[in-house]
């Protein structure tokens, strides 16, 4: 299942995405969480600490290839999992999209 | 970024087991550029005041044009069934599917505060609760029951729609 989760600022979508994420992977799915906000604050409602995402490097600008259909990773989801990702509380993998610092730029 | 966020998704494992969730941008603008083209389902977090039931209906909409299989309202912050039926009015009368109801409950903005996750902050709170029912609800309605978990039951809980 891919779930995309939006609303507007403040309605609480960053909580509901971390507390699905959190819930479903205690009961025995492999989660994986995507930050897409440019504002990344999905690490707090999964119980990761934000400063952890200080470690994380940003994500390589050559990781998409253009192909006919549009565009495609240059690498495996799991590849840029196991550099990129954070694994937090019940196993949930943490991909974020915008680094904190870069904010406002992608 | 969006291009990134579309290719990622569209690469995350389809089986039963592997749930792949993404926190969209708070801006709509993210939609028209497809980020969410490869989800099967769009849940969008609705509030029961104008503005932001209205965004809801807007997002809904792109996430339609996106062709996405399952788009619904989720109404959060309830305080009352004054507000809940302010939600499910405005959801029937523009043909939107209610998938959760989400009860307002101090403990959300309290685990904000704490700067903790609230499933950890308080695990027994009513919101925590209906998110889980929330989350259990799309993976049984997708097949995804997880391992040991007994088989899927088929459709979620829905409400709502037109």
């Amino acid at each position: 299942m891919k779930v995309a989760i939006a609303g507007k600022g403040g309605s609480g979508k960053t909580s509901i995405s971390g507390t699905m994420a959190r819930v479903l992977a205690r009961g025995g799915h492999r989660v994986l969480a995507i930050d897409g906000d440019s504002n990344p604050n999905l690490a707090l409602t999964l119980g990761i600490p934000p400063e952890r995402m200080n470690d994380l490097p940003t994500l390589p600008r050559d990781l998409l290839k253009r192909t006919p259909e549009g565009a495609e990773l240059t690498k495996t989801l799991d590849e840029v999992c196991d550099s990129h990702s954070l694994t937090g509380p019940d196993g949930v993998q943490l991909l974020v999209m915008a680094h904190p610092q870069h904010a406002g730029t992608g | 970024m969006h291009a990134t966020v579309r290719s990622v998704i569209e690469a995350a494992g389809n089986s039963p087991q592997e749930v792949c969730i993404l926190d969209t941008e708070a801006s709509p603008e993210h939609l028209s550029r497809g980020t969410a083209r490869y989800a099967d389902a769009m849940l969008c977090i609705v509030e029961p005041y104008y503005k932001s039931l209205e965004t809801g209906r807007r997002m809904a909409a792109l996430a339609h044009d996106l062709g996405l299989v399952r788009v619904a309202l989720v109404a959060n912050k309830i305080r009352d069934e004054r507000e809940l039926e302010a939600v499910r009015e405005f959801a029937d009368r523009n043909g939107l599917e209610i998938a959760g109801v989400i009860p307002f409950d101090e403990g959300m903005p309290g685990a904000e505060r704490a700067e903790a996750a609230p499933l950890d902050f308080s695990p027994d709170a009513p919101a925590v609760a209906a998110i889980a029912a929330l989350a259990r609800g799309m993976a049984d309605a997708n097949g995804g029951a997880a391992p040991g978990n007994g088989a899927a039951t088929g459709l979620a809980e829905a409400d709502g729609g037109g």
